[in-house]
């Protein structure tokens, strides 16, 4: 993305949106009015419908102000890193934008813009392009639009926020889940003496644990992915309800799914076995003994 | 006029029914039992006739379907549980066929415990654990936990248990049932000492030893008393 | 032997199943404080972070927001106005704006920099000044416009008190022609407000007003008021919003505020989540082992009420032993807790945007006792089950049970 003016065109959208806040004069809709879309949130606020005129100007004292008529309402394309804030936007033509913060004295501000995004034919040139329009245009910054791997990405830090808060989750359920396996496995003491008694051997009986954690582990991480595709549904409604937006908060997708399975199911296994192993490796006799 | 001394426990007419899946089981029909003081009752019988059945419910452990209960001249259908449990804290000494020992705890804390819940002070209940471990003949071994105790022992401690709050009765449910012949044996004279001492004992007990010392003998067949 | 003593008998016969119930608790809980710290953590010290500056009142233009802000015009006659207010102890004006920075070193390209022009010449409380010195505080008459510039952006551009510094604005229309303003970086220091991916020149009205290519333009974007002790700045926030009701002004607390309801809303939600989780995740989990401990123990609890122990004495013996297992891994839980918080906040902190000194987890003597609430509420509620176990278990029905298992 090309980049110039970026603190002016905060500036301008701040005059647009505080412009747009007006109130708003509905008037019979010449049909060479230009269209502009308004989102579904100024929509509702100001009462807007398609075919609605409205006015539209550069700063609160009315500078510029332009008719338009409202050609649609669009849903706003949710932006993670600004859902907390209230989409109250426009979108018009480029030349419409220009005419309209246009400085009537400059004759070239008319041919100002914000920013340039540019589509490559090789994406792969996008570090080479970046230097070398930096290098013909002083004073403008280039750069790429992919999120960068890692670093300081917003995205990458709040991964790596949940996964810290996930390691420690898992890490605390561990140590229930082997103290539930230590004292399922101690309720058996006198029926593992007893088959230990008759001559099964600590293989055997290790078998045996290891298919029944293997069920249940997968029993168990099922129904907390059911839980998790249950839960996923109401709280992105109550986001999305709170924020006012599209934006999806929680997915559980198939990676994530089999992810969980690959982390719960050997956890609930090895449980089951360390707990069933501090018995086996007791003498017979200590484990009928009352 | 001499006036007949009040039962330590009485039993009226007991009838004791378990709803089952497959239809009530009849435990106890119209049994009567009464324990007066210095009683040394032995209750035989095959399995399942309701000896301990009726022992549970002499130790205000269970209810009756119908009949009545009278502690010490007192109808227990009237107490709440909370009054139930004073009486078997107070009143009665429980010993179990499993002894129900708190395995975490020592012998001299076992034996200490109920003292403790009926608020004896700590000096009084020193002196009461020693004597009653002196007694059945494990002073040596009050610190040892029950795992550390043979059956045998186990049990002796179980019975000093059941004297700590000093009860006029003690109930106890097959006391010898999962001990060896000379355990059993040492565990029946410590009940004659016990009766000796002015203690009412109901036995409950397979146990031919145990039951031909008992001054009078209950026999028990299908839920109903057929001798004795 | 009390119900206490019972209870630690009790827990401590199984010390490994004990030791891994407390890690347990102690993991989980360790989350929670960690969550509870997230909630205000944010708002403590972002609001400790404003105060640091000085000031305690802002006021910025009717329109556009605290983060986009419309230039205010007149801001001397303004600044002088508020500065005769007898609420107010002194004022400053701050402009801001989005520019580049051109090193000496031909292959160092520009540098995306926030470009910051103040009246406040001490900035003391915003700048904590390493080498060189602060802004004048007058005006240099001719010469190149003094600037303070970040430590990173010293490091990055190999930069010293007495080096050049090129700043190039960005400007609409036929401005945009405008050739580089050239300053002389007098001081080099930390700028508080700074964030991880951002770069600060800070540089006086005047030099702010040259890159721009205007000799006075008489703007501000923010106008800071520091109030008079004992008057409050909730005083003469509202005594600068009577004389200019056209303009917004917030005390700090109001500024918290509105980042509170916006910004900062995400973490507060996402810290009622994860404790509303953690909570239930504690509950459930402690539930069960007690539940399970009971289970094992039937024919114990029996035999105990055979011997006369009322079902309260049974309760309290659970009730401790809930205590104890949700108390000591409570307990153990606030040093961990206190470690997690320094490394989910470190990661945190990499967000763009966030000012480096500003920290995500903030330990509060309400949030230790909020934990402690909150445990022993968890604990409480986690042995309602396995007492109604055990004091409802029919006492002769279990006896003859466990005889015969």
């Amino acid at each position: 993305m090309l980049r110039s003016g970026r603190a002016r065109a905060g500036a301008f959208a701040a005059a647009l949106m505080a412009a747009a806040a007006r109130p708003l004069i509905p008037a019979p809709a010449p049909l060479d009015l230009p269209d502009i879309l308004v989102s579904r949130q100024l929509a509702q606020q100001a009462a807007l419908r398609e075919g609605d005129v409205v006015t539209l100007a550069a700063d609160a004292a009315g500078s510029g102000a332009t008719r338009f008529r409202v050609g649609g309402i669009y849903e706003p394309t949710p932006n993670p890193m600004r859902f907390t804030a209230k989409r109250i936007e426009a979108r018009m033509h480029l030349p419409d934008l220009q005419a309209l913060k246009a400085n009537k004295s400059d004759p070239n501000s008319a041919e100002s813009i914000g920013a340039l995004n540019i589509r490559l034919v090789d994406p792969a040139d996008v570090d080479a392009f970046a230097t070398a329009v930096t290098d013909r245009a002083p004073g403008t910054s280039a750069g790429p639009t992919a999120r960068a791997a890692g670093g300081s990405d917003p995205f990458a830090v709040l991964e790596r926020f949940h996964l810290a808060v996930a390691i420690v989750t898992v890490l605390g359920s561990t140590a229930f889940l082997l103290a539930l396996m230590v004292m399922r496995a101690e309720e058996r003491r006198e029926t593992i003496g007893i088959i230990r008694l008759i001559g099964v051997s600590q293989r055997s009986i290790l078998l045996g644990v290891l298919v029944e954690g293997l069920l249940i582990a997968t029993a168990g991480a099922a129904f907390g992915i059911l839980v998790a595709v249950a839960t996923q549904g109401a709280v992105n409604r109550f986001f999305q309800w709170r924020y006012d937006t599209a934006l999806v908060f929680v997915r559980v997708t198939t990676a994530i799914a089999l992810k969980s399975i690959a982390l719960s199911v050997p956890l609930g296994v090895v449980a089951g076995l360390v707990g069933s192993w501090t018995l086996l490796r007791r003498d017979v006799v200590a484990l009928i003994r009352r | 006029m001499t006036r007949e001394p009040s039962a330590i426990v009485e039993g009226r007419d007991l009838t004791r029914l378990f709803p089952m899946p497959a239809g009530a089981v009849t435990a106890l029909s119209h049994v009567s039992i009464r324990v007066d003081p210095g009683d040394y009752v032995a209750i035989t019988g095959p399995s399942g006739c309701g000896k301990s059945t009726l022992l549970h419910l002499l130790g205000c452990v269970d209810y009756p379907t119908s009949g009545s209960i009278i502690l010490e001249g007192r109808d227990v259908a009237g107490l709440g549980e909370s009054g139930r449990s004073r009486i078997r804290l107070n009143r009665i000494g429980f010993v179990f066929q499993r002894f129900f020992l708190l395995p975490m705890l020592t012998a001299w804390e076992n034996v200490e415990l109920p003292q403790a819940e009926a608020g004896a002070p700590k000096a009084a209940r020193r002196d009461r654990t020693a004597e009653l471990l002196a007694y059945v003949g494990l002073a040596e071994r009050r610190d040892h936990l029950p795992s550390q105790l043979s059956g045998g022992e186990m049990q002796r401690v179980a019975i000093a248990r059941a004297l700590a709050n000093r009860p006029p009765l003690l109930l106890a449910d097959e006391p010898t049932g999962e001990l060896d012949e000379t355990s059993g044996e040492q565990i029946a004279d410590l009940f004659d000492r016990v009766h000796a001492g002015g203690t009412a004992i109901v036995v409950v007990t397979h146990n031919p030893a145990v039951a031909e010392r008992a001054g009078r003998r209950l026999a028990m067949k299908s839920g109903r008393v057929v001798t004795g | 032997m009390n119900a206490w003593g019972l209870a630690w008998r009790t827990v401590a016969r199984n010390p490994a199943r004990a030791a891994l119930a407390v890690s347990g608790v102690a993991v989980i809980g360790a989350l929670l404080f960690t969550m509870l710290m997230l909630s205000r953590g944010l708002l403590v010290s972002f609001r400790a972070l404003l105060d640091t500056a000085g000031f305690d009142v802002r006021v910025v233009s009717g329109q556009g927001s605290m983060i986009h802000r419309e230039p205010i015009a007149d801001a001397s006659e303004l600044a002088a106005a508020i500065g005769r207010l007898p609420e107010v102890e002194r004022v400053a004006l701050v402009r801001t704006a989005g520019a580049v920075a051109l090193g000496g070193r031909a292959e160092i390209r520009a540098v995306d920099i926030a470009l910051v022009g103040t009246t406040e010449s001490a900035i003391g409380g915003v700048w904590d000044i390493v080498r060189g010195s602060p802004l004048p505080r007058d005006e240099p008459a001719g010469g190149p416009p003094p600037m303070i510039v970040s430590t990173k952006l010293a490091a990055r551009l190999r930069l010293e008190p007495g080096s050049p510094l090129q700043i190039r604005v960005f400007l609409p229309g036929t401005a945009s022609a405008l050739p580089p303003t050239e300053g002389r970086v007098v001081g080099i220091g930390g700028f508080r407000f700074e964030a991880t991916d951002d770069l600060t020149v800070s540089t006086t009205m005047k030099g702010f007003a040259s890159a721009f290519g205007v000799v006075d333009a008489d703007e501000a974007d923010i106008v800071l008021a520091a109030s008079r002790p004992g008057a409050g700045s909730a005083a003469a926030a509202a005594a600068i919003a009577a004389l200019r009701p056209d303009l917004r002004s917030y005390s700090n607390d109001q500024v918290v505020e509105q980042f509170n309801q916006n910004a900062f809303s995400y973490f507060r939600q996402i810290s009622v989540v994860l404790s509303s989780m953690t909570l239930a995740f504690a509950f459930l989990l402690v539930a069960t082992l007690l539940t399970m401990s009971v289970n094992q123990r039937l024919g114990e609890v029996a035999a105990l009420r055979a011997l006369g122990f009322r079902r309260r004495r049974i309760a309290a013996n659970l009730l401790c032993e809930s205590a104890l297992l949700v108390g000591t891994g409570g307990l153990a839980a606030l040093p961990l807790g206190g470690a997690l918080a320094v490394v989910l906040d470190r990661i945190l902190r990499q967000m763009p945007g966030i000012p480096e000194r500003l920290h995500f987890f903030v330990l509060e003597p309400q949030t230790v006792v909020l934990h402690v609430a909150l445990l022993s509420v968890t604990g409480v509620l986690a042995s309602v089950y396995p007492i109604w176990l055990a004091a409802r278990l029919p006492i002769a029905a279990t006896l003859r049970r466990e005889i015969i298992s």
